[in-house]
């Protein structure tokens, strides 16, 4: 098996460990880091995010394949950087004004980092104008929120009437989720997704950065 | 029949005179309701058939500013959510029980309502609760995110840890039992929208055998068994039977196929629940919840079913929608000649 194989299926594990010393290594014997990141790292959690739709991983294994694939990313930055190797989109994410209840929106900044992006996290009870602040400071690509409640659902509808009035809305895409959420009421209120779980954010994230 | 009567022949498997209902509200839809009630007493009002005793969450201690203590030492950020409130900082922030003590099971609290409930409601059918029973407790001491990756991490820590909550429980199921309570309604949620949050392997590797000691403490004094458990849970029906569960909670449509699983497990599992709390109630129109309530009475009229919004009602639900399905429940013609 090659090295990229090891730290694929390291990260997939969720050995955080191993992760990080198959990463180490891969750098000391010249594999370029944009390639350890593409077929090691971002491929291993592609698959996680399979295992996930197909039932076969829940949310401890997503959790601890994630903490594997940041714990070599940790190492692999600088070296990025270095190389000028780009996120492949950015990212800023929250929850709904109202709404403390966090897993699901960590688990999509999660499963978005292992996809490749850059991923601004907002934390919980994000306000509209503080979506416009962040979209002002940071240039995203796309801006992410999900809700667990019916009551704080509707707020959604706020962020991209905030993003409009901004004038903002045309500078980035709006992807929403969470519990109550439909892909109607994504349709409804204008947003450009809708993702039923973390996984699928992830996947549905790439695929509208390919336009 | 008294409420209690017929809460028990549901249970049986039986064909009740009418579909008994239990349905609760959270504090700001509870209010909407007092002032639509008042001067009658909403307890009056609703007619619940389940009497909830002891406290489903617990008691706290005001520290100010929105935050309060519960008695297991963990602090809740209520300026949000005014009803339970969400964690706030971690107590076990390692995977370690060294320096921790658990609270005393006995406090008097819990159990001191007990005989004055009782004797106020004595038709009702008597439920002990024991809110955030396993899993949950699990959580808020060590956080979700620690809590779920310590199954991989921390496995015998995870055991030691639900196995003290169990003892918990148990000692207070025990206290319970000296009333004359009819059964201990046990809330601990494993689901997400899709699938259970630790999957089965997991669940059933360090879930399952603490629910069947403290399922069986409850049989063992001839009490029925009922849970709330919110979300997508249904591939464990069969393993809750098994250990002996009797009633399940909150029944959300949005997740599972209430009347299939109704069909499928009649007879052997009754259900609590039914009527959609995150579209029908907030979303829908009086007619929406009229279609959908008269369903559900349909559905349970041969037994094995509680009618009850799929969770505490929200805020969020217009006042005449909450009118539309208490108005139906009350009207059922069992009741009303009963």
């Amino acid at each position: 098996m090659s090295l990229l194989d090891d730290i694929r299926k390291s990260v997939i594990d969720g050995d955080l460990n191993a992760t990080q010393d198959q990463v180490h290594k891969a750098l000391t014997e010249n594999i370029p880091p944009g390639k350890i990141l593409a077929d090691g790292l971002i491929s291993a959690m592609s698959e996680v995010g399979r295992l996930f739709e197909n039932g076969e991983f829940y949310v401890p294994e997503m959790l601890i394949s994630a903490r594997a694939m940041k714990g070599g990313l940790a190492i692999l930055r600088p070296q990025l950087a270095a190389a000028n190797i780009k996120a492949i989109g950015k990212v800023v994410i929250g929850t709904a004004q109202g709404d403390l209840h966090d897993i699901g929106k960590n688990l999509v900044g999660m499963m978005l980092e292992g996809a490749g992006f850059e991923v601004i996290d907002l934390g919980v009870d994000v306000s509209p104008e503080k979506y416009v602040a962040a979209v002002k400071e940071y240039h995203p690509d796309l801006v992410g929120c999900s809700a667990l409640l019916t009551t704080t659902m509707i707020r959604m509808k706020d962020i991209l009437l905030s993003l409009q009035v901004a004038s903002l809305r045309e500078k980035v895409m709006v992807m929403i989720g969470g519990a109550p959420v439909t892909e109607q009421y994504a349709k409804d209120i204008g947003a450009d997704m809708y993702a039923p779980d973390a996984a699928s954010a992830a996947q549905r994230a790439r695929q509208l950065m390919q336009g | 029949m008294t409420k209690r009567e017929v809460i028990r022949t549901v249970l049986a498997g039986q064909t009740p005179p009418y579909v008994p209902w239990s349905c609760g509200f959270t504090q700001e839809a509870r209010t909407k309701l007092e002032d639509h009630f008042k001067p009658l007493d909403i307890e009056e009002a609703l007619q619940n058939h389940i009497l909830k005793l002891g406290s489903d969450i617990g008691f706290f201690t005001d520290l100010g500013n929105n935050q309060v203590q519960d008695v297991f030492g963990v602090v809740w950020d209520r300026s949000i959510d005014k009803d339970i409130g969400n964690v706030s900082g971690c107590v076990l922030p390692e995977p370690t029980l060294m320096r921790y003590s658990f609270p005393d099971p006995l406090d008097r609290r819990f159990f001191v309502e007990i005989p004055n409930r009782i004797a106020r409601f004595e038709d009702r059918f008597r439920v002990f609760q024991i809110g955030f029973s396993l899993y949950e407790r699990a959580w808020t001491l060590r956080g979700m995110q620690n809590l779920l990756m310590d199954f991989y991490d921390h496995p015998d820590f995870v055991h030691t840890l639900l196995d003290l909550i169990a003892d918990y429980n148990i000692a207070q199921i025990q206290e319970a039992i000296k009333y004359e309570i009819d059964a201990v309604y046990f809330g601990d949620d494993w689901g997400q929208q899709r699938g259970l949050q630790m999957g089965p392997r997991l669940w059933h590797q360090f879930i399952y055998p603490v629910l069947r000691r403290m399922y069986s403490v409850v049989h063992a004094a001839g009490k029925y068994v009922f849970i709330h458990s919110c979300g997508d849970v249904d591939e464990v029906f069969e393993d809750l039977i098994g250990i002996g569960l009797n009633c399940f909670n909150p029944f959300q449509p949005e997740v599972m196929d209430v009347e299939s699983l109704m069909e499928h497990y009649r007879g052997r599992l009754t259900f609590h629940g039914g009527l959609s709390t995150q579209r029908t109630l907030p979303f829908g129109t009086v007619e929406d919840v009229r279609t959908e309530t008269k369903r559900l009475l349909k559905m349970g009229a041969q037994g094995s079913y509680i009618f009850a919004p799929a969770h505490d009602v929200e805020g969020d639900v217009p006042l005449e929608n909450f009118l539309a399905f208490i108005e139906l429940v009350q009207n059922q013609p069992g009741y009303r000649e009963h």
